[in-house]
Parts: C-alpha cells; structure tokens; sequence
C-alpha cells in the first residue's frame, strides 16, 4: 500500500510525524479508515483507540481522548488534546481517574457537573480499554 | 564606641549576604523554569495553528450557525484571570490584577454582571477579598499544567456557557513580550466573533464528517482548552521573567549594600586603628 505523511498533534508536542500506510480512527460519525490519496476530509473524533499502520502491517495503538482528523493534499493530521501509544499509558493513573469520575457520577450533582464527570470516565475507560489495564 | 559600631556593621553585612545570596538563587531558578516555560510555549503552537484554520475554514466556506457564534445579548460576562501563584515577581501579579479589576469595574458599570473563575493564588486571594462573585478557582497549576487541567477548565466554561450562566467570556493574562517586559493583555473568547486567517485557499472540497457545524462546535473545546492552556503558560514564562528581573535588580540592590558597608566597616577600623595610635604615640611623649 502506498504510503502517505501522518502528523500528530498535541498541544504538549509534536506526538509522531512521520508515514504511515492506513490510519483507523473513530469519529463521531463512526469509524473511518483513511488509505493515501483520500479526499480532504475532516471530522471530530470521539475518546477512543486510534489505530496507525507500522511498516510491517501491524497496528500501533494509541488512547487519543479528544481532537480532530483532518486530510489534505495527501497529508494527514490528527489533533488530539491528549494522545498516548498504548503500552505508555500509566494504567494507576487511569485507575484512579476512572475511580474519581465515578465518585463524582454517583454524587447526583447538576447536570453539568454530571456531564463533566461522564466525559472524565470515557476518557479514563478509554485509557484502560487500550492499555489492556482492564 | 567604635568597637561597638564596627560589631554591628560586621553583622548587617552578614545578614545581607545571606539576603543577597537568597535572592541569587531565587533568580537562578527563576531563569530555568523561564526556559522550560518557552519551550513549552512553543511546542503548543502548531496544536492551537491547526485547530484555529479548521474553524476558519469551516466559518470561511459555509453558511452555519453555532450557539458559540450567536449575536450577544450582554447580561452576564465570564473572566478568566490568570495570576501568579506566589509574589516576589515584581509587578507581575498587581499589573494583571489592576488590568482585571480595571475591566471588572468597566463592565460593572456599564450595568452587566460580572462572574470570575481565577487561575493561580493571588489572583483567588484579590477577587475573593473585593466581593466578587468567583465561580471556579485553580490555584497551583501552572508550574506543572497539563491539557487534563486546561481541558477541565474548558469543559467547566462550555457547559456553564451553554446552560446561559453568562453570555461573554474573556480571558485575562499577562504575554511574555521579551525577557525584561511582560504586558497584562486582555482577549474576548467567546463567542468567537469572526475567524479570518485561514491558510488562504479558495473553496475547499472539504468534506465535513457529519456536517460543518458539528464539526465547528466539537473543535470549540479544543480551541478554548488551547487558548487556556497558551494563556496559562504565557503568564508562567511572564511571571518567571518577571521574579528573574526582580531577583537580579535585588541581588544588585544587596551588592552595593555590601560594598557601601564593606566601606563603613573599614573606615571604622581604620579609624580605631588611628585612634589606637594615636594613643600610643601622645603617650611615649609624655614619658620622654
């Protein structure tokens, strides 16, 4: 399959740059797959794994919390509010994180702080999820 | 008499020193963690540079409409204000403080509400001391921010944004200009009023996954957590630089101390010494 440029954005580093040959993502309308040569596209993606294509055809995956894929010009970026390769996830960590949305979930508190909440245990479910920690 | 004097200034001029070599390290550290924040700095840019042309793009080619966008009916504005977290820093905190309640009164008096959500200590201790009414408080984050805590703020803002809390967010801070000036600034977040810039293509065969506007409103948490978290570090380099320079001009402050001092001591002991001699000599002349 034909290679093409994939950046990683984060708002602490330029997490990878580099190519890849498929890229598996999931937005908020579902899952896509973008190959080279996909027509520009852009869409928001949701807490979920996000799968990059190594040269031997496997996948590497990565726990990406929130952000954007956007294709142009052959050229792929994906931005992410946060992003980690799954085997960098500190699953203590995410544990607890996922522990504390609970707490605040069952707390009954107002909407917003429910939805705050809810937000945090997608995350954190996502950060397990991946790192297998589960 | 001058045996007494010259104990005294002995002891001043050690308790400077201690002072002196305080502030020197104050300084030095100061002028590490100023690095670390530039760097951080400029590795968030191509994430906010992104985030902000797609919006711009899709404000450019369609046709939407977004509760973040909507014509405002001013009742209620949001500040954000980001102070230090400790003193020391010269007029870093009062600069951006004084700006803050510069604009706080400004709207107050124009007849909107006024709503706070503060980031750092000092900022917290000012507006909690004038009355003011503080919805949320972050203290202690800046040193070590991560995009957890600034996407946590966002969220915060967003929600309470969206249940019509308030109609107008601003953010206050202060901007790294060079290493000696640092300028409290003041910038409207939302609504976001007009995107320009964009990266000047002409209509784009972009497609939007499902539609421009989804798009548009699930990148506004992304854009304010990115606004925030540039905002954060931009006033943690501003306030470093400004303790560095504090620190550096009292670090000179207690070197001509010492010297000035240092002088007194000696002319004091050269004094006694004369003295001394003095003495010595009008007494071998009344034996001769």
């Amino acid at each position: 399959m034909t290679p093409f440029k994939l950046k990683i954005i984060t708002p602490e580093k330029t997490f990878f740059d580099g190519e890849t040959q498929q890229l598996i993502a999931r937005t908020t309308a579902g899952n896509v797959g973008i190959l080279a040569g996909h027509t520009p596209y852009a869409a928001n993606l949701t807490a979920s794994p996000l799968k990059v294509m190594q040269e031997d055809g496997s996948f590497r995956v990565a726990a990406v919390s929130a952000g954007m894929v956007k294709v142009r010009a052959n050229e792929c970026v994906v931005v992410a509010s946060a992003i980690e390769w799954a085997d960098e996830i500190d699953i203590e960590r995410a544990k607890r994180s996922k522990e504390d949305a609970e707490r605040r979930l069952k707390a009954q508190a107002s909407q917003k702080e429910f939805e705050r909440a809810e937000h945090k245990l997608k995350r954190a479910l996502n950060r397990l999820t991946v790192s297998g920690g589960m | 008499m001058a045996t007494a004097n010259m104990k005294d200034v002995k002891r001043r001029i050690k308790s400077v020193e201690s002072t002196r070599q305080i502030t020197k390290a104050m300084e030095l550290v100061a002028s590490s963690k100023l690095r670390r924040a530039k760097e951080r700095a400029l590795a968030a840019q191509p994430f906010f540079a992104a985030v902000y042309d797609t919006m711009a793009d899709v404000s450019r080619d369609h046709v939407f409409s977004s509760i973040y966008t909507k014509k405002e009916v001013l009742k209620t504005v949001l500040m954000v204000v980001i102070a230090g977290d400790r003193g020391l820093a010269g007029g870093f905190n009062s600069n951006i403080l004084k700006l803050a309640l510069e604009k706080a009164n400004e709207h107050k008096a124009n007849g909107y509400k006024v709503k706070l959500m503060t980031i750092g200590k000092k900022a917290v201790e000012y507006f909690k001391k004038r009355d003011f009414e503080v919805l949320d408080e972050y203290p202690g984050i800046a040193e070590s921010l991560n995009v957890y805590d600034s996407l946590d703020i966002a969220e915060n803002v967003i929600a309470r944004f969206r249940l019509g809390e308030f109609d107008r967010v601003e953010l206050v801070y202060t901007t790294f200009v060079s290493a000696l000036t640092q300028e409290p600034v003041f910038l409207p977040v939302l609504p976001v009023k007009e995107m320009i810039s964009g990266s000047g293509e002409k209509k784009s065969l972009m497609i939007y996954d499902p539609s421009p506007e989804e798009v548009f409103n699930g990148l506004i948490p992304q854009y304010i957590s990115g606004i925030l978290y540039a905002a954060i570090v931009d006033s943690f380099a501003s306030e470093q630089a400004a303790r560095r320079t504090a620190m550096e001009s009292a670090s000179d402050n207690a070197d001509e101390m010492i010297a000035n001092l240092s002088l007194m001591y000696n002319r004091a002991r050269q004094g006694q010494i004369t003295q001394e001699l003095t003495e010595i000599a009008s007494g071998s002349l009344r034996d001769e």
